[in-house]
């Protein structure tokens, strides 16, 4: 077991290797990518602000309080880009049968998955850490112990709650081989749905955000604690903001039984 | 003991039926008839450690699907199967060390990096060790020629190079066992050559068990004096190259150029099968009669200038094996 540790860190060791060096052959393409993560994640915010300057608040929320909340999700979105976006190419591998290759080496399927190469650069990552930074002092949150133990956690739950989708999207092409339009729509949900405080949502919306697809967890429920705005009570007590881990795990455990199911089902096991 | 046991290998794909055209794939969206499509039916076959066994058969016939299943891949839908004495699909990652696999017309490399990066990643994957590493990309470079590229990005290799990258990468974990599907497709002649000439070494002189599917029979009759034949999901011959060409290359052609013109052509215990010009050809039963004795009923007839034999060679025998059936002796003549 420890052994298997061990092989696996030294492999994601070289995955990152290659990731770098393959990102870095290709410098221009790199320099285009790096701009654009400035440019979108820009262009996003000044839209919030735009919002805000017509119109102060938001349902109690201020400019400040959305651009935390913008913060959080970033942060928490950027990291599952960072570290596991690749789980996303698993349908092109399958359709265009490198995905065999993952099968025939003595390494868990999911990992090397995870681990394989995709060209990713921490660029966006970098780019969040400063954003929250700035956000976390221009809101006025409270950074206290709580904030400094449970901002990491909720940021790597929000990444897990991406991950889950993202794993349960690409194991529906062990079904349909083609998913994206199904990628599509949940992106899509995700963008929409987490720049603003799901207070102005419908309850439906709101339900389906908590329940369903839990993008609330990944920044409404976590800003909203740290924030003091507790008093909102939309769905969930304030301790909800602290649950983001444990939503972020459950998620994960569930598109990975989902996942062996798939898997179990590409190899023809009950055929 | 053997290495590799498969009996009453069986797979069965259900796949969704449908018509042609964007007429049939509209239909299909709304109702849905699946087809069940039996890709290998029952295959049975041995290997001992260290055999090099060409696994022959015509697209479809069956052989990357058994292939797939003894890689780990797939499941069987039934029979039994052994690999070094694991079953892969329930130990696919303990299979997974003990095999190389080389997908000829699908690289392992990183496209974008110097080849000696997917090396480096490989000794990472497999976990071999440094030093075992170090001596094996020694012996490599060695047969296969890799220092020349070594540095450079596997996109700007040939794809005899590439190839060459690929084998290496296959192997650099010592595997008891590598399956090469397609190993040479695509190659010109002299890196075929190369890619045979480095199988044939891996075989001798590191004892590893080869399964080799090819269409290019050439692959085959320099490399190995077994192949196994499967069509239609089952193993229709499994033997020696030359036991097929004795059994089923029975028949040659002795090619004759006449000096006069004659108007009727026949020769007992030969068929004329063309004639072009002065040039006839006879297609005879080595069985029923010598080369010689048939040469001397030509002569005795008509008057020549020259004559030839051509015999069967292994690619005329499979196609028509293919074509014709396997058992009734007679097939293999060289058309």
């Amino acid at each position: 077991m420890l052994n298997r540790l061990r092989v696996m860190w030294s492999v994601y060791k070289q995955y990152w290797r290659i990731n770098i060096l393959t990102t870095l052959e290709y410098r221009e393409n790199f320099l285009i990518w790096f701009a654009f993560t400035f440019i979108y994640h820009g262009s996003a915010i000044t839209a919030l602000w735009i919002v805000l300057n017509r119109f102060p608040e938001m349902n109690g929320w201020t400019f400040r309080d959305m651009a935390f909340l913008y913060g959080l999700w970033m942060l928490a979105h950027a990291v599952h880009n960072t570290f596991f976006s690749t789980v996303g190419d698993i349908p092109d591998h399958i359709r265009d049968g490198e995905f065999d290759r993952l099968l025939v080496r003595p390494l868990d399927t999911l990992f090397q998955a995870i681990a394989t190469p995709g060209q990713v650069f921490p660029d966006e990552l970098i780019l969040a850490l400063l954003y929250f930074g700035v956000v976390t002092w221009y809101s006025g949150a409270t950074v206290d112990a709580t904030f400094v133990v449970f901002v990491p956690l909720i940021v790597l739950g929000g990444a897990m709650i991406d991950l889950a989708f993202n794993l349960f999207i690409s194991t529906v092409a062990f079904w349909f081989v083609r998913v994206d339009a199904l990628r599509w729509i949940v992106i899509q949900l995700e963008q929409e749905f987490t720049r603003y405080p799901i207070t102005i949502y419908s309850r439906g919306v709101r339900l389906l955000l908590t329940f369903v697809v839990p993008f609330a967890f990944m920044n409404y429920f976590p800003a909203r604690y740290f924030l003091h705005k507790a008093h909102e009570g939309a769905m969930l007590p304030a301790a909800a903001g602290l649950f983001t881990p444990a939503i972020g795990v459950l998620f994960v455990a569930a598109a990975y039984l989902f996942w062996r199911f798939g898997l179990n089902r590409y190899s023809g096991v009950g055929h | 003991m053997a290495i590799i046991e498969a009996a009453g290998l069986r797979k069965v794909f259900r796949s969704l039926e449908r018509d042609p055209g964007i007429g049939g794939a509209i239909a299909a969206l709304f109702s849905r008839t699946y087809e069940e499509k039996v890709a290998v039916d029952d295959v049975n076959f041995t290997l001992e450690p260290g055999e090099l066994v060409g696994y022959i058969g015509p697209n479809g016939a069956g052989k990357s699907t058994t292939i797939k299943m003894l890689t780990g891949i797939l499941v069987p839908t039934a029979g039994v199967l052994r690999v070094a004495g694991i079953v892969p699909y329930t130990h696919r990652m303990a299979n997974a060390a003990n095999i190389g696999v080389v997908f000829g017309q699908r690289s392992q490399l990183y496209w974008d990096l110097p080849l000696r990066e997917s090396f480096e990643l490989l000794r990472s994957i497999y976990d071999v060790p440094r030093d075992r590493y170090l001596q094996n990309m020694k012996h490599f470079a060695e047969i296969l020629d890799l220092d020349r590229f070594l540095g450079t990005p596997v996109r700007q290799l040939s794809l005899g190079e590439r190839m060459r990258g690929d084998f290496a990468a296959a192997m650099l974990h010592d595997p008891r066992i590598v399956y090469l599907d397609e190993p040479t497709i695509g190659l010109d002649v002299v890196a075929k050559e190369a890619i045979r000439e480095f199988i044939g070494t891996i075989n001798r002189e590191r004892g590893t068990t080869v399964i080799l599917t090819t269409h290019d029979l050439a692959d085959v009759e320099r490399l190995t004096p077994r192949i196994i034949l499967i069509d239609e999901g089952t193993v229709i011959f499994d033997g020696l190259l030359e036991r097929l060409r004795e059994e089923y290359g029975t028949h040659r052609i002795l090619v004759v150029s006449l000096a006069e013109t004659y108007a009727e052509i026949a020769v007992p215990g030969a068929e004329l099968q063309s004639r072009e010009g002065a040039v006839i050809r006879l297609r005879f039963n080595r069985r029923e009669l010598t080369a010689e004795a048939l040469i001397r009923r030509v002569t005795e007839r008509y008057r020549i200038t020259d004559v030839s034999i051509i015999e069967p060679d292994i690619e005329s025998i499979v196609r028509r094996i293919y074509l014709e059936g396997y058992h009734d002796g007679t097939v293999g003549a060289p058309s």
